[in-house]
């Protein structure tokens, strides 16, 4: 018995070697493009692997202010909070209303709502986009929030509903025998209660509309979000990689730090969704 | 409804100006989620299956041509290109389970630092596909970083990207390396549901490293092989678009087009929506079986 443990304890250790090639590939090309950013157009075409040898930040100051990604910058943070508010406000209502308030029909508005994950943007491409122009919502950064509610709310809805069809009935009907009404339940119970959810939620879709390029594409056309910027950065300065690579680094900075300081919340949101949980 | 009964009666419920209604209230406060996924997706959908059955060119009145538009996507190079493309890329869906979930046993098993190397392998999924695509585009040109690597170690250059014969492995290969973190967590989650007892018992039991994955871990995870599958296959289908624009613009030729992104490019031409529509719709048929395993998944852990 202790011959198999060590025999499994050597067989893990050679095995990390692989495992250790493949997670430096996960952080070389970061790596890589960060110490670009660092040279300068010479020092990258003279060696492009070494250290930065004379760093200088002047690719980054260049892709903010010639490149106009501080305004990119500021439309993506704009876009981004204001449909993430809108995410949490109205999937957390619906999650209410499904889980917890159980009207008539509740069962097909919750089916007609996880049906429509089924129905990706790419899908409706033509007919959004009419759709959006019909509006007026095209070329407006509230257009865009509204779009960015309307496509990443069913996984939102899904979650607040699992999530206080959890929680113990008692508490709200307590609640209602003390006279709240269903809006104050909402606001002093739910919310509050539905605080963990409520941030996986706020991380993952930050994730997802900072991330996004291919609505923001088709809704803001005169003004850009910052990886609609970087996307367009890249077709227009191919040959210079630093400054490239500043702007990447730029834009990948904020969802990094987001990585970092909420690493567990966004590993157990996505694990929600495949277990029990 | 707002008049509140006497106060000198505590406790006693009082009515609110929106009133106790649960039935009522409930619908109100589903209305905005559902405006927003009919008015957005739903009509759409419908709307859209209504064009493609018509011949409109975005200026003249439409008329109907039944699946005419579907009968010339069969003859259309492109698209069957597309298709063709594709395939290719769901026939490389067992690397995309298979190497995750390896991983996940490992980690899952003690491999020495698992928590780090949890992290790390993460880390790409959390970079958009705009990102990791103009980092893979400094790397992979000809004139690239790659290549220049190559040459130093004595290898010739490849054009990764601008030959039709690479191009598509080569964005495969960059997807992967963006999403396998995330099919990883999905194992880890899964993994954590498997008894330890029965991993002690196969372990007293004298069985191998590989006899107790195969006997023991992979069966009892089956359900979660079948989701990272779906998840997996639907990424496929609908989450390569922001790579494609930014590392080949499906490009050279048609070799990176997939059909997600050849739906882009016939909006952005803007001359035949009902065509355009068609292509969205066979999309739609094939996301629609896929969707529907993964909404039955979801729908019996909600618990609704």
């Amino acid at each position: 018995m202790a011959a198999v443990e060590i025999r499994q304890k050597r067989a893990l250790t050679l095995i990390a070697l692989p495992m250790v090639l493949l997670a430096l590939s996960c952080v070389y090309p970061v790596f890589f493009t960060i110490n670009a950013a660092l040279k300068t157009r010479k020092g990258f075409v003279l060696d492009r692997f070494g250290l930065a040898s004379d760093p200088t930040l002047a690719n980054f100051a260049q892709a903010w202010n010639q490149s106009r990604l501080s305004e990119y910058f500021t439309n993506s943070v704009v876009v981004t909070i204001g449909a993430v508010l809108t995410l949490l406000v109205v999937s957390s209502l619906a999650g209410y209303a499904l889980a917890v308030l159980r009207f008539r029909g509740a069962k097909i508005v919750f089916t007609i709502i996880l049906v429509s994950l089924m129905i990706p943007v790419q899908v409706v491409l033509v007919p959004f986009y009419r759709t959006m122009i019909a509006l007026d919502l095209v070329n407006s950064r509230a257009g865009l929030v509204i779009a960015y509610t309307a496509f990443f709310l069913p996984f939102s809805v899904y979650l607040m509903t699992a999530f206080y069809a959890r929680l113990p009935r008692e508490l709200f009907e307590a609640a209602q025998i003390d006279g709240a009404g269903l809006v104050q339940v909402w606001w002093h119970i739910m919310l509050p209660m539905g605080k963990p959810a409520l941030i996986t939620l706020g991380i993952l879709n930050t994730l997802y509309c900072w991330n996004d390029v291919l609505i923001s594409l088709l809704v803001l056309q005169d003004e850009r979000t910052l990886m609609v910027g970087i996307a367009a950065l890249r077709g227009e300065y191919t040959t210079n990689v630093p400054l490239l690579a500043a702007g990447i680094v730029l834009a990948a900075a904020p969802i990094v730090i987001i990585y970092v300081i909420f690493q567990r919340q966004i590993v157990s949101g996505i694990a929600v969704g495949a277990v029990k949980g | 409804m707002s008049a509140s009964t006497s106060p000198v009666l505590p406790r006693a419920p009082r009515r609110r100006l929106l009133g106790d209604d649960p039935g009522r209230l409930g619908l109100l406060f589903v209305v905005p989620a559902l405006a927003l996924v009919i008015v957005f997706r739903i009509v759409p959908l419908i709307w859209g299956f209504g064009t493609s059955l018509t011949d409109y060119d975005g200026m003249s009145a439409a008329r109907f041509v039944g699946i005419a538009n579907y009968a010339a996507l069969t003859r259309d190079p492109v698209f069957l290109d597309s298709i063709v493309n594709m395939l290719i890329l769901l026939a490389t869906l067992p690397v995309w389970i298979g190497l995750p979930m390896l991983l996940a046993i490992l980690i899952h098993q003690g491999v020495p630092g698992g928590k780090l190397f949890r992290a790390v392998y993460f880390f790409p999924a959390v970079l958009s596909s705009v990102i990791v695509g103009a980092i893979f585009n400094m790397l992979l040109r000809y004139d690239g970083s790659f290549n220049a690597m190559l040459k130093a170690l004595g290898f010739s250059a490849v054009d990764w990207l601008g030959n039709s014969s690479t191009a598509l492995f080569s964005l495969i290969a960059v997807q992967l390396w963006a999403t396998f973190g995330m099919s990883l967590l999905i194992f880890l989650a899964g993994l954590s549901t498997v008894p330890s007892d029965m991993l002690e018992a196969a372990k007293l039991d004298g069985a191998g490293l590989f006899g107790t994955w195969w006997h023991i871990v992979i069966p009892s995870i089956r359900p979660i092989i079948e989701f990272a599958a779906v998840v997996t296959t639907i990424g496929m289908l609908t989450s390569m678009f922001g790579l494609i624009y930014v590392l080949t613009a499906g490009g050279p030729g048609t070799s990176t087009t997939l059909p997600e992104f050849l739906i882009w490019l016939e909006q952005g031409r803007m001359n035949r929506p009902g065509y355009a529509s068609a292509i969205s719709m066979v999309l739609f048929a094939l996301m629609a079986g896929l969707a529907f395993i993964q909404i039955r998944i979801m729908s019996r852990n909600a618990s609704l």
